[in-house]
């Protein structure tokens, strides 16, 4: 009802500058404190691939709570309540369908907005055997794709990946450091998703120049140091990254306004359902049994009419027409 | 960090297969989005089947990717049968009853214009911009057609609905959406309250192709470290601890159960290429086995050879002074030795320049011993082997074809022996005889 009711004084109200609106959108000049729970759950009938990247998942957000796999599909709108009563005003839930495949929605409870992703090449920690490692819940800097601020869909998106992959700042279990990243990149019109661990090692001498070039200028006195005294005691550190995991690639389908329901804003129109693919694939096999049998049809037709003339030909001849 | 790279391949490749399969199938979305963007669009379209069918060319012009030959026919014979219930009903019933089968707005607006705006396409591509803006008014701009309100210059209009497809972006509402839950990550909040990190550059740039890992992994991981580097240089200018301490232990996101796994796979891989290495280098060895074998054994022989050299001349030496003087037996002795020591290689060579028995066994027996082996295995000497067996460079397809395979290919066919009779002759010429 929140949703409707938003979309009908949204009309009133004209939304001309929006980066206005946002910077006014902290309360009294302050930021407002970043509190942030994740409901992570799965419907039923998913994969040991799904259940074990939920882990992974559930892993990696201190200030998330797991709970047991929900029971319908059908009735998501539901989802509103559990996380009401888990006190989580996110919501990461895993649908598998036909058993194979995931789609995962990510949602902002009380109202919205909802995306929906189809997920696939999903690989665990477990199974990519990368030398990766970081603390458990620590916070993680997250890494987005220049193409996020292109869209409004996708500035959406990233708003939710933000609010549910950034550990807020003093999450009850976080830890202190910050040794992982996380990085959302835009190809092929899909999100992939990666984590990497951050390994600071000794900084090549040689290799001063390819650190601090891409660093803004106005952000730090530390690099610009490292720059001046390349020997500086303790920074004279590079930063290379080892991969953690999991890996997994989403695809956008639908933004809804509302959680779990409402008008739905955004439809990607690159999105095919894997249902069809497969449909495809078997069409595309399918015709070439239905072009044989076609051919086998064709020849014993064209067989029967030979026949067939073959007889009326010789009834002309036969003693029967002969002798009648 | 090769390492790394080479690892990170395998998984990748698995990744690619779903989007390979995909891509193959890329057209059907988009006719489905045609089925589906048609129905709103229905009373222009039924009006004029001509205009719709150059719709659907324009929008197969469009696509986003060239694919393959099979789907596009597919797609085609599709959107034929599409078009053909399209005519039929428009032919079938009346233009009025049409509009009132659609949604409200449309219906009011058509009311006023269908008369006019029926024979013209230009007139219609504008009545149905100005049905579509209607829409948006009543419909609280809900639900747009992609693109139209961005491009809403009078110019563009033939080209925008060309292009449309029924799909849903509603930027404004996704702009208000976004407002209404956004986190505040200006500049004005402290970097360690977000942790957010946006690339200038967009990362599908620095990827070649999406099928090529290798590039791709690479791009992600670029993105990833650039973020990594800025995110630390903010983070230690706000003063907020970045690197762990070396003792600082804690529960780790992998288990160590995990991480010994993953160790002793790394070993193993080594091991194993160490041990394939070994192997390969073995055979090698093997290969040349044989020559090692013979160098040695002249090698011995030589080395026998020049001691028994040394023994001769000791004797010589000493059968010469031993006459003269019995005293100077043992100091002769010694300078024999001395002497051997000192001119040894050169008292060789030069022997070996006129003595026949340098190289060992004559030169015949030498050519002979290399040509048939001397010594060594002689069981599978001649047996074929993989080598051996590939190697056709004997064979000549003109020789086959002339005939006489029997001679063997290398043999030249100067002549032909009489063919033998047949049986009849045969038994004439025994009976001749």
């Amino acid at each position: 009802m929140a949703a409707v009711y938003k979309s009908l004084s949204k009309s009133a109200k004209k939304v001309e500058d929006h980066e206005e609106n946002e910077n006014n959108n902290a309360p009294n000049g302050g930021f407002r404190k970043n509190k942030q729970r994740v409901l992570i759950l799965s419907s039923r009938g998913v994969t040991y691939r799904h259940r074990h990247l939920l882990n992974d998942l559930a892993a990696m957000l201190p200030h998330g709570r797991k709970d047991v796999k929900f029971d319908s599909k059908s009735k998501l709108y539901q989802l509103n309540e559990l996380a009401e009563l888990y006190n989580c005003n996110n919501v990461m839930f895993f649908e598998a369908r036909k058993g194979k495949d995931l789609y995962m929605w990510f949602s902002k409870v009380p109202n919205g907005p909802t995306v929906k992703f189809h997920a696939q090449n999903l690989h665990t920690m477990e199974e990519l055997h990368f030398t990766g490692n970081c603390l458990k819940g620590s916070r993680p800097l997250l890494s987005f794709d220049g193409t996020f601020e292109s869209e409004p869909h996708y500035r959406v998106i990233k708003e939710v990946f933000l609010q549910m992959f950034g550990v807020p700042q003093g999450a009850r279990k976080s830890k202190p450091f910050i040794d992982h990243v996380m990085s959302f990149s835009i190809a092929d019109g899909k999100i992939w998703v990666r984590n990497y661990e951050i390994r600071e090692v000794e900084k090549v001498k040689g290799e001063k120049d390819s650190e601090g070039n891409d660093i803004p200028a106005a952000d730090d006195k530390s690099s610009k140091k490292r720059k001046g005294a390349p020997n500086a005691e303790l920074k004279d550190t590079d930063v290379s990254l080892v991969e953690i995991g999991p890996r997994f690639v989403l695809t956008p389908i639908v933004i809804q306004e509302g959680a779990f329901g409402g008008p739905i804003i955004y439809e990607n129109k690159r999105f095919i359902s894997p249902n069809q693919v497969r449909s495809e694939l078997r069409k595309a096999k399918a015709t070439r049994h239905n072009a044989r049998t076609e051919q086998v049809k064709e020849r014993l037709g064209k067989l029967e009419t030979i026949t067939a003339q073959a007889k009326k030909e010789k009834d002309l001849l036969d003693t029967k027409e002969l002798f009648a | 960090m090769p390492r790394q790279s080479t690892r990170t391949k395998k998984p990748a490749t698995k990744a690619v297969e779903p989007e390979k399969v995909e891509k193959v199938v890329e057209e059907k979305p988009q006719k489905e989005q045609k089925k589906r963007g048609r129905k709103p669009k229905q009373p222009v379209a039924e009006a004029t089947p001509v205009e719709d069918k150059m719709e659907v060319e324009e929008e197969e012009e469009i696509q986003i990717k060239a694919d393959e030959q099979q789907p596009e026919q597919q797609e085609e014979a599709g959107s034929d049968s599409e078009e053909g219930s399209d005519e039929e009903e428009g032919d079938d019933i009346d233009l009025n009853a049409l509009d009132e089968s659609d949604s409200d707005s449309e219906f009011e607006r058509d009311l006023n214009e269908k008369q006019s705006a029926a024979g013209i396409q230009a007139n219609k591509y504008t009545k149905q911009k100005a049905e579509e803006s209607s829409d948006d008014e009543d419909d609280e701009d809900e639900i747009d057609i992609d693109e139209l309100d961005v491009e809403g210059e009078e110019g563009e209009e033939v080209k925008a609905i060309s292009k449309a497809r029924q799909t849903i972006n509603n930027k404004q509402g996704l702009l208000t959406a976004l407002k209404r839950f956004a986190l505040d990550t200006s500049d004005k909040v402290p970097f360690a309250f977000h942790q957010s990190i946006v690339a200038k550059k967009a990362t599908e740039e620095s990827i070649p192709s999406i099928d090529d890992d290798l590039a791709r992994e690479l791009a992600f991981m670029n993105q990833a470290l650039e973020a990594a580097r800025i995110g630390r240089a903010l983070l230690r200018k706000e003063g907020v601890p970045f690197t762990r301490p070396t003792d600082y232990f804690a529960e780790t996101l992998r288990s160590d159960e995990t991480m010994e796994k993953v160790k002793a796979k790394l070993i193993e891989e080594a091991t194993a290429k160490k041990a394939s290495a070994e192997a390969r280098k073995q055979r090698d060895l093997k290969k040349f086995g044989k020559q090692v074998q013979v160098a040695k054994q002249q090698e011995r022989a030589k080395q026998k050879r020049d001691t028994l050299e040394k023994i001769n001349l000791l004797k010589k030496k000493r059968k010469d002074g031993g006459g003269p003087t019995g005293a100077n037996e043992a100091e002769d002795l010694f300078d024999v030795a001395v002497d051997n020591e000192l001119k040894g290689a050169a008292g060789s060579k030069k022997r070996g320049r006129d003595g026949k028995e340098s190289g060992g066994p004559n030169a015949k027996r030498q050519r002979k011993d290399a040509k048939f082996g001397f010594g060594g295995k002689k069981k599978y000497l001649k047996s074929n082997d993989a080598l051996s067996s590939g190697d056709v460079s004997g064979f000549s397809a003109r020789k086959m074809k002339s005939g006489g395979g029997a001679g063997g290919p290398g043999k030249p066919k100067k002549f032909k022996p009489a063919p033998r009779p047949g049986k009849a002759r045969r038994k004439a010429s025994a009976g001749k005889r």
